[in-house]
């Protein structure tokens, strides 16, 4: 600072320098914005190939396969006289006919291995789907009826996926030209698999549904709801706004932080020991399975709304109380609902992760093959979850596909739920 | 010496105040207050009468208890569980902290208006008249809107908002919205209003309007103000408290503190030296 | 304890408003020993006879006026800007009153000087002279005594000023009595007496403003307000 120059010149290299360092800057700045973007389309990138991946693998489990037969209830060929007798109906041969039927097309395979390839083009139940329309209708005996069989696993996988390098077709080649011939004479159809949104679980891939794993995953979500909930909500707010500090409290709030680390099979152990050992509650119910998620959601539960209920501006709390509302009054008129939308996206999250959960319920025994639709809480029943891990488990080829497809409708399930909290949400914020 | 020209007094001793402290005819009877958070003590010793209807005002450094002292006056220290207050505290001869004195009882009568301007996330109206509901001073609708009316005309703010008053609070500008809640503070008819730095999240203009409003309220209530700013001290109050270090170090007439303070540590204050 | 001025008002946290004050202080300082000077060069000009150092005195004046102006500005802009309390205050508001004392002490010279071309241009009378040098040396010591005081923050000593003021005002009725005795002697004599006795008159003026100065410097100092109180009450305040 001796002379004016040297002012200006230490100035002039000063902003030399600060442009120098800024281009680094920049450079630097541009390259974490690129990390940033990166990362992003990774993310976006996997969910992409996850959602291609499962839908084009799973959208096939929403198109089921058909044969549609003009059967001749013939008795004799039944060994059937009187269809409203029950003792007849158990004794009698009901695949007699849908092969007769068959025959028509084929009338060539006569030989004892075609009848049985012939039988093995219609699905397994083929036979129990005529016995039941003849027990409910005794009077079909002898006429000549339109049947819609599903196809078998074997030729629904022809059907759908022939060239198809992940499925092998197990079909031999007189069943294949059969098939062909079928298709494009009409009788073998493909359509909407309403099967799969209308029953339960079965053997057979094309008898196999979704409806009542989907009825039992709300039935279980209903008891988790009802029960952690409110507990965790109330929870909260006592260890928020009423617990002294002590170690006591402090005891209880590690113990709820360690809880939500827990395993989730653990849960299931739990479960197991006290719903059903200590209280007799029966396996495989939604009630329990209920319970023992909501004993796993708690902890996610009394964590986010404690953290809704801490970020209440203390402004807030002060106003209240400066007025002279008391500790209930300030909790319930203002905490409360304020810290009601953050509590429910923290519930709506627990949920979700109880709506995705497995492990625990195969403890409990939800992981059974039950075909009947869950008609209550006390009623066996198996989850979304489950019944996907039953079906990804299963030999049948047919089941591949209804695992993508139980998957797809669990998304569906899980977006719908988080769509349902965020309506809510809103509306809540709206309120306030 | 005849050359200084400091007051009188220079030391702090604990429990004394140099000035007038005290009162004949007082709201607010305090001997011997003492704050403590855990160990710490946080108001040493503290002597005050604070008068009917007079508006007194708190000034002080940061962190000289100014505060706290306000805030044992309605028990909003209550909350913080470290906190110990020892001493007498009167209101109208009745102990502030008798463990049988309703706590909701007390801060009906010694109203508070916050730092920051804290409005309910509500309507207008429901912010003004919350307090009259939780207490049931109203049976009915018309009564409501009568307490409602009168204490937004109080507050100065009717004109702005009668037409509406289901508008949310939070909608309003920052002056507007600390009226409102002189206002929802007046709505449950205090005798006391203790406000806690009530502008220092304003600009002039509306600090200038509450300070209007501080002049009329004091008509009818006793006030007293915590405050930062010296001058906001001198134009509001009648008498100033100077707080130091958990200190009372002197209370005097306004006037008489600005021009001629009779401690050295609140003329240094008040002149700039330090704080 | 702060026993110079520099510390009684240069410890803020401020230190532009320290430079505000000092400056508020140095200027009306400059001014009163500009005005002194003025004062005694008129005394000088009367007795001495001199002309064109009254003349000089005259023209000074103007420069006397502007600095009261500048003072008042200046204090006027730290009311503004610092709002300053207590010590402070009261000390720029001493200044402000002050200011416009020196002013008139000034005024009071340039009138001097008028009687000193006056009583020149009249021819030498040397009647009366004795009783202007003897106020003039007495009033020049208030005067300064007061300016004095004000730097120091002299309480005591502005008190001592404030006593003389009484002293000053016996010698100006002795010396009026004096010069009225001259113009009975010889009505002659009246017009230049009158002038002379204007001068003292003058003087004595220029003392009741050191009074006031010195009053302000109590007020300045302990924070009470002695002007128009008894002696007693502000030998009180200085004694307090």
């Amino acid at each position: 600072m001796t002379k004016p120059g040297s002012h200006a010149e230490r100035e002039g290299s000063q902003a030399e320098l600060i442009r120098r360092s800024l281009k680094r800057r920049y450079r630097k700045e541009r390259r974490f914005r690129l990390y940033g973007i990166t990362a992003i389309f990774i993310a976006l990138f996997s969910l992409v190939i996850l959602f291609t991946d499962i839908i084009s693998k799973g959208y096939t489990g929403f198109i089921k396969t058909t044969v549609t037969l003009e059967v001749h209830l013939d008795g004799e060929l039944m060994y059937l006289n009187d269809a409203a007798d029950p003792e007849q109906i158990a004794m009698a041969d009901f695949q007699a006919p849908i092969i007769k039927a068959m025959q028509a097309y084929f009338p060539e395979a006569s030989s004892r291995a075609d009848m049985r390839e012939l039988s093995r083009m219609t699905g397994s139940y083929a036979s129990n789907q005529v016995r039941d329309l003849l027990k409910e209708n005794p009077d079909w005996l002898g006429t000549t009826r339109t049947i819609e069989f599903p196809a078998h696993d074997t030729v629904s996988v022809y059907v759908k996926h022939a060239g198809d390098p992940g499925y092998s077709i197990r079909l031999t080649e007189q069943q294949q030209r059969w098939t062909d011939e079928l298709l494009s004479k009409g009788v073998i159809d493909t359509g909407f698999n309403d099967v799969f949104f209308t029953s339960g679980d079965s053997r057979e891939p094309s008898n196999a549904g979704i409806l009542g794993a989907l009825v039992g995953s709300l039935l279980t979500m209903g008891i988790t709801l009802v029960i952690a909930f409110p507990v965790g909500v109330a929870a909260a707010i006592y260890l928020e706004e009423f617990a002294p500090s002590n170690r006591l409290t402090d005891f209880i709030e590690v113990n709820i932080n360690n809880l939500a680390a827990v395993p989730s099979i653990i849960f299931g152990l739990l479960g197991l020991a006290v719903f059903i050992g200590l209280f007799g509650m029966p396996r495989s119910v939604p009630v329990v399975g209920g319970l023992v998620l909501a004993l796993m959601t708690l902890p996610t539960i009394i964590i986010s709304s404690r953290a809704a209920i801490k970020s209440v501006p203390p402004s807030i709390r002060e106003a209240a109380e400066g007025i002279g509302a008391s500790k209930m009054q300030v909790v319930l008129h203002h905490v409360l609902p304020l810290a009601m939308p953050g509590m429910l996206t923290g519930s709506i999250i627990g949920m979700a992760q109880a709506l995705g959960e497995t492990a625990p319920l195969l403890l409990i025994g939800m992981v059974a093959f039950i075909v009947e639709i869950p008609d209550g809480f006390f009623s066996s029943a198996t989850v979304l979850p489950v019944q996907i891990f039953i079906w990804a488990g299963s030999a049948e080829q047919g089941f591949v596909e209804l695992a993508s497809a139980g998957i797809m409708v669990l998304l569906a399930f899980l977006i719908t739920m988080n769509a349902f909290a965020i309506w809510l949400r809103k509306r809540l914020e709206r309120r306030w | 010496m005849s050359i200084s020209m400091s007051p009188a007094e220079t030391t702090i001793e604990e429990g004394k105040t140099v000035g007038i402290p005290f009162s004949d005819d007082p709201k607010f009877h305090l001997r011997n207050v003492e704050v403590f958070y855990g160990e710490s003590p946080a108001i040493k010793n503290i002597s005050l009468d604070i008068a009917r209807n007079e508006v007194i005002a708190f000034i002080g450094p940061s962190g000289c208890g100014k505060s706290t002292f306000l805030r044992c006056l309605n028990r909003m220290n209550d909350s913080i569980e470290s906190c110990q207050i020892k001493g007498s505290l009167l209101l109208d001869g009745q102990d502030i902290y008798d463990p049988k004195r309703d706590v909701v009882e007390l801060r009906a009568r010694v109203g508070m208006v916050f730092q920051k301007p804290n409005p309910f996330p509500k309507s207008i109206y429901d912010n003004v008249a919350y307090g009259p509901r939780i207490h049931g001073l109203a049976n009915r609708k018309s009564d409501l809107d009568d307490i409602v009316e009168n204490s937004l005309r109080k507050a100065g703010l009717w004109n702005e908002v009668k037409d509406r008053l289901d508008a949310m609070a939070t909608g309003m500008s920052g002056g507007q919205q600390q009226r409102l809640c002189i206002a929802r503070a007046i709505a449950v008819s205090p005798e006391v209003v203790l406000m806690d730095e009530p502008c220092s999240a304003l600009d002039p203009i509306a600090t200038a309007r509450i300070e209007e409003l501080i002049a009329e309220l004091s008509e009818s209530y006793t006030i007293v103000i915590v405050t930062h700013s010296m001058q906001q001290a001198a134009r509001v109050s009648n008498r100033t408290a100077y707080f130091h270090l958990g200190h009372l170090v002197e209370v005097n007439d306004t006037s008489k503190v600005f021009t001629m303070p009779e401690h050295e540590l609140t003329e240094s204050y008040i002149t700039g030296r330090f704080g | 304890m702060p026993t110079k001025k520099d510390d009684v008002y240069g410890d803020h946290i401020s230190n532009r408003f320290n430079d505000e004050l000092l400056a508020l202080q140095t200027r009306f300082l400059k001014m009163g020993g500009l005005v002194e000077t003025q004062i005694d060069s008129a005394v000088k000009a009367l007795i001495e006879g001199d002309g064109q150092l009254a003349e000089e005195i005259r023209s000074k004046d103007k420069l006397v006026d502007r600095m009261e102006m500048d003072i008042d500005e200046e204090a006027m802009l730290i009311i503004a800007r610092r709002q300053p309390t207590a010590r402070d205050l009261r000390l720029v508001i001493s200044v402000i009153r002050m200011v416009a004392d020196l002013e008139r002490v000034g005024d009071e010279a340039k009138k001097i000087a008028k009687f000193a071309i006056k009583l020149l241009d009249e021819g030498q009378s040397p009647q009366g002279y004795v009783e202007v040098r003897n106020i003039s040396a007495h009033v020049m010591t208030m005067l300064h005594d007061s300016l004095d005081a004000f730097a120091r923050l002299d309480s005591e000593q502005a008190l001592r000023v404030m006593k003389e003021d009484k002293r000053v005002d016996e010698e100006y009725q002795a010396a009026a009595r004096t010069l009225l005795t001259f113009m009975m002697e010889d009505p002659r004599n009246i017009s230049r007496c009158m002038s002379v006795m204007w001068v003292l008159r003058s003087l004595e003026r220029v003392g009741d403003h050191a009074c006031n100065i010195a009053e302000n410097v109590i007020f300045m100092v302990k924070g009470e307000d002695v002007r128009h109180t008894p002696m007693e009450e502000a030998e009180r305040v200085v004694g307090r």
